[in-house]
């Protein structure tokens, strides 16, 4: 019996360590490498926004909706970003070129669509919006609300 | 995205925690016809839509009893309804595992569905959803490829 309630225990015990460190890893922005294409984004003209968030999302995915609504509620706020949303099960191969595993994944490029930052998973508010406006790396220009873009494809 | 029949993930959470709980405490007093209850709550899930689940109608009415102000947290059905699926088969087999006394077998696969269960409960996180998720991305993959 005192085996069996330690076993219990241990298995609830592994169930909150392991919800510990997921929620340690889950939405974390971290600095990435790479590079996205004006075609893979589905924009003709880059407008230089100071940031481009690339948002890949999926069907029946509900945590893409909760990242969806944070979003643009932070595009509001944050000054000359491009929002891009990516369908990825349609567009399969910029999400496999980008090493997509799953969704939402958010990718945070500067001006000259370089990675800076990704994370996977439903990033708070702050983290999407600390990402967006530092450090330093995107120069941030005189806010231009009326340069925001959103595009959807 | 398409229009889709949602249930309430916080329902969802509060069912997984129900059933991880019922399932600790079975193991820990050897009731093992707890396995096969969880199980047919999780095909009744898995089968009918997870409003039909007792689990999520357990869920409801403690809700209620107690006046808890949680919210409702829409989100569409098919990731919880496969994950639902999953977890009857694991403790559908945990419960066969039982007829020839293959009882450390049976309670092993009945505490790891406990333990996603209580993981699903405490962050949300749901395996049998990203699992779908990932399926459902590698399904489209193979409709391009041809």
């Amino acid at each position: 019996m005192i085996v069996r309630l330690v076993v219990a225990l241990a298995v609830a015990a592994l169930s909150v360590a392991l919800a510990v460190l997921w929620r340690r890893r889950e939405g974390r922005f971290d600095e990435a490498e790479g590079r996205f294409t004006p075609v893979e984004l589905g924009v003709v003209k880059i407008e230089r926004p100071s940031a481009v968030l690339v948002e890949f999302y999926g069907q029946d995915c509900a945590p893409c909706v909760t990242v969806q609504k944070r979003i643009g509620k932070i595009a509001t706020e944050v000054p000359d970003v491009q929002i891009v949303s990516i369908d990825a099960g349609a567009r399969m191969d910029v999400a496999d070129r980008h090493e997509v595993r799953r969704v939402p994944t958010l990718f945070v490029l500067d001006a000259d669509l370089r990675v800076r930052w990704r994370a996977s998973g439903v990033p708070s508010e702050d983290a999407i919006r600390n990402a967006l406006l530092g450090p330093n790396w995107a120069g941030r220009p005189v806010p231009d609300a009326a340069r925001q873009q959103h595009v959807r494809h | 995205m398409s229009q889709k029949r949602m249930v309430d993930k916080n329902g969802m959470r509060g069912g997984a925690g129900i059933s991880a709980i019922v399932l600790l405490v079975g193991f820990v007093f050897q009731w093992r016809p707890v396995v096969p209850a969880i199980a047919v709550a999780l095909a009744m899930g898995s089968l009918f839509g997870l409003r039909y689940s007792p689990l999520g109608a357990t869920y409801r009415f403690i809700k209620k009893a107690f006046r808890l102000s949680i919210p409702v947290e829409p989100e569409e059905e098919p990731p919880p309804r496969f994950a639902q699926t999953l977890g009857f088969v694991v403790s559908g087999i945990a419960s066969l595992l039982f007829i020839p006394g293959w009882n450390a077998a049976g309670w092993a696969l009945a505490l790891l569905v406990s333990l996603l269960q209580g993981l699903l409960a405490v962050t949300g996180l749901c395996i049998g959803c990203e699992i779908y998720l990932y399926v459902q991305r590698f399904k489209t993959r193979e409709v391009q490829a041809h």
